[in-house]
């Protein structure tokens, strides 16, 4: 009972053990945001590589998959997915529409060949469309007036999701949001379009090479599109190469559409063409699979794998086909596929939580040099303690629940800050994006101008440590005054640097907790060993010379 | 009204400290015998031990390996059980000191409370919290601190803190109070208050050793011993 009541006192009646409360808590706070940002942006890192590419896909080498139409039936007829869409995904050079003159800009894509329809129905292609009206009045009172969104044409989103230009029937283009150069992110996350760029009204011309199953090169094709649409996915790697096309195009530029075959071994008839052997069949270099509602993406891979052994099987069984399938396409979830994109970003997050326990050992040396200054302070009063029959567990209990009380008040009030900043993480990045308002700096500098006056009044009065901790604050609110003076705004989270369009804003709380544990439990080890000394101590010598 | 029957007995005690190579005897062989209900003040000049041997009879100090041994009511201390020492410390006895020693970031109250709070469980404490400041109060007030119990010591006079010393001591109702030169910090009148709230528990029945170098202060109690050469001599 002494312990708790000697413990509170301690805490009460003396300013440095707020100042371990405040390191703890600044510690807790520093672990809780970043890993919370961190694991955001993992989770928002899954959720669009899940947007993307649905949960499971079957990937081909170049030749890719013929008879693919009979694979997504097959596939779809699954109880275990939800829907199947084929693709061809290769690699092409875009003629830009910029700059004016005749030199245009080429730019690296990867090029995506859609069904719209069915692509639609396995990502979340109509979501990730940018150039939609604002889907609610929620949505557009949150819009900027100048918001280029509020005033488009209604049948952009449909032209898009139809991967066709609705006005000339011709095959449409969706461009990843960062392929074009022109297009520039706003501090809420819109963009504006640089020298009035907009590129649903323009055309480009992309270039693509066939490549053939066994890996001769033909001649380049090229066909120029309509821009109909752009997307974001919120990853910025695809969101700087991606373009769309639809499958139909992709596979005659690239010659993997229907084609006929004929018999260039027999002797050619009257008009010098060979006998025709039938028709080769149209093919796709990936299947996008979405798992049905509450299905395991690694379930739904293993059905598909059988799927297509059967479907393979049938195929290289049945003489009238004229190509089989690849024997072993890649079939993997997601998450595998994203492996490379994911697995940095995880090792990233464990090494900010392995550098971070350093902060714990920080927190608990803090807790140990206060305490064992106070338990020095306080030898005197421990031998009073144990004169009126305290025990030396008493004693050392004293301490630990000294330690305890700043551990967990430290802790509780980092995770409340961390939680105050998540949450409001875009506000204050929004706030670090603008230039400073002139009253903050007004205000800073006048502050550092009071501070003055106490500081001279010290100064007259030759004390020290007043006119050292005025001129301190003087000096501190002098520089942040002149900081956001100085302060012009920057997107500190640039989406080239940070694959995502914005800052995660939610807390992690598994981590909240585990480090408000860990603040605690180093917190009581911290004092442990100050409280096992004061518990050691001699009571006759601590009343004699204490 | 003195029995006859001592309550604590310290046969043959030794102590001895070691600072280094040089051993300093500081008790060789003290006998000393507290009677039931008796005042003893233990007269002895600085350095002489007058202490030490205090703080062995309290349980807080304990004699050099197997050279003498306490008994409390004819029962053996055992100076390796530090439980039961604690125990013993906390109900049996009560210690003054000289320098006050009340804690300062507890009030007069607080302090009072001090060994009742440590001698008591969670539980106990909590159901009998009530009394036991009841009880701290009207002892505090019986030594003239009515106005004073939620005052920190550093608001206190000398004697106030020496009051309140004592009402810690008394707190859990020990047979024996452990004074160390409890005059020795202060001028001569308010020494003579102290000695004066001594003398009326002595009267109702509390047992008293005191330490002292004063024979002055000496005088008041029942029965003087001297502490020469590590010994007890009888007056
Ligand atoms: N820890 C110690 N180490 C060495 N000498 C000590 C120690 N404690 C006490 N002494 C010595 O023992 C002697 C007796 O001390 P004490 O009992 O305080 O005497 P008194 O109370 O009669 O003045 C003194 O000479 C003192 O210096
Ligand atoms: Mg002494």
């Amino acid at each position: 009972m002494y312990a708790a009541l000697l413990a509170n006192r301690y805490l009460t009646t003396r300013l440095i053990p707020l100042i371990a409360v405040g390191a703890v808590a600044l510690c807790v706070a520093l672990v809780v945001i970043v890993v919370s940002v961190m694991t955001g942006f993992l989770d928002v890192l899954r959720a669009s590589g899940r947007t993307l590419v649905g949960d499971v896909s079957v990937t081909s080498g170049i030749g890719g998959i013929p008879y693919y139409a009979e694979l997504v039936t097959a596939i779809e007829a699954l109880p275990e997915a939800e829907a199947a869409t084929p693709l061809i995904d290769t690699l092409g050079l875009l003629r830009m529409p910029y700059p004016e003159g005749k030199q245009k800009e080429i730019s690296p894509v990867q090029v995506w060949g859609i069904e719209p329809a069915s692509f639609a129905r396995v990502t979340r292609f109509s979501e990730s469309l940018y150039w939609q009206p604002p889907r609610d009045e929620a949505a557009r009172e949150a819009m900027l007036p100048d918001d280029p969104r509020l005033k488009i044409d209604a049948s952009l989103f449909a032209n898009g999701l139809a991967l066709q230009q609705s006005s000339t029937g011709r095959s449409g283009m969706v461009l990843g949001m960062h392929v074009s150069a022109a297009n520039k992110r706003t501090h809420d996350g819109s963009y504006r379009q640089l020298y009035g760029w907009f590129m649903p009204a323009e055309t480009v011309t992309l270039t693509v090479v066939p490549v053939s199953a066994s890996g001769r090169i033909s001649e380049p094709k090229d066909r120029s599109f309509p821009i109909v649409n752009e997307m974001m996915s919120g990853v910025f790697e695809v969101d700087k190469s991606r373009v769309f096309i639809p499958l139909s195009d992709a596979q005659s530029m690239l010659r993997m559409d229907n084609a006929p075959m004929y018999d260039t071994s027999a002797a050619p008839d009257a008009s010098g063409s060979f006998p025709l052997i039938g028709v080769a069949p149209a093919r796709a270099t990936r299947i996008l699979v979405r798992a049905a509602e509450g299905i395991d993406p690694n379930t739904l891979r293993d059905a598909v794998e059988v799927v297509y052994q059967t479907f393979c099987e049938g195929i290289t069984k049945d003489p009238a086909r004229l190509a089989a399938p690849p024997q072993r396409p890649s079939i993997l979830t997601w998450e595998q596929q994203l492996r490379d994109l994911i697995g940095p970003v995880e090792k990233e997050r464990e090494m900010m939580r392995v550098l971070f326990s350093i902060i714990y050992i920080v927190c608990a040396g803090l807790i140990l040099s206060i305490f064992w200054a106070i338990v020095i302070e306080k030898t005197r009063d421990i031998g009073v303690l144990r004169s009126v029959g305290a025990s030396r567990a008493g004693i050392m209990w004293i301490f630990l629940r000294y330690g305890l009380v700043i551990g967990t008040l430290g802790s509780l009030a980092g995770v409340g800050l961390a939680w105050l900043v998540v949450r409001n993480i875009n506000a204050i990045h929004e706030a670090i994006g603008r230039d400073a308002p002139t009253a903050s700096w007004v205000g800073a500098l006048a502050l550092a101008a009071a501070c003055l006056i106490p500081l001279l009044s010290s100064a007259r009065r030759a004390k020290l440590l007043p006119i050292l901790l005025w001129l301190l604050s003087a000096m501190t609110l002098a520089i942040i005054g002149t900081g956001l003076l100085l302060h012009k705004g920057t997107l500190i989270w640039d989406p080239a640097v940070y694959y995502f369009p914005r800052v995660p804003d939610e807390v992690d709380w598994n981590t909240a907790w585990l480090t408000l544990s860990f603040g605690i439990l180093f917190s009581v080890l911290g004092a442990a060993i100050p409280a096992a000394k004061a518990a050691d101590t001699d009571p006759v010598e601590a009343l004699r010379y204490g | 009204m003195v029995e006859q029957q001592p309550i604590i007995e310290a046969r043959d005690i030794h102590k001895t400290y070691r600072d280094g190579q040089v051993a300093v005897s500081v008790l060789g062989g003290a006998n000393l015998a507290l009677k039931h209900g008796e005042w003893l003040a233990i007269l002895g000049h600085s350095g002489s031990g007058k202490s030490t041997l205090l703080h062995i009879l309290g349980g807080l100090d304990r004699p050099d390996d197997g050279a003498g041994a306490v008994r409390y009511r004819g029962e053996v201390l055992s100076f390796a059980r530090t439980a039961s020492l604690d125990q013993y410390r906390n109900k049996r006895v009560g210690f003054v000191f000289q320098f006050y020693h009340l804690l300062p970031e507890l009030n007069a109250l607080e302090n009072a409370l001090l060994p009742a709070m440590v001698g008591k469980s969670k539980l106990e404490w909590f159901t009998g919290m009530r009394s036991e400041r009841q009880r701290a109060s009207t002892l505090l007030e019986s030594f003239g601190l009515g106005h004073r119990l939620h005052h920190r010591p550093s608001q206190l006079s000398g004697g106030e803190k020496q009051r309140v010393a004592i009402a810690r001591a008394l707190m859990n109702e020990p047979e024996v109070l452990l004074a160390d030169e409890p005059t020795g910090n202060l001028d001569a009148a308010t020494g003579d208050g102290i000695l004066g709230v001594l003398a009326q528990r002595h009267k109702a029945g509390l047992t008293i050793a005191m330490v002292t170098h004063d024979a002055s202060v000496a005088a008041r109690a029942d029965r003087v011993v001297r502490l020469v050469d590590g010994r007890v001599m009888e007056q």
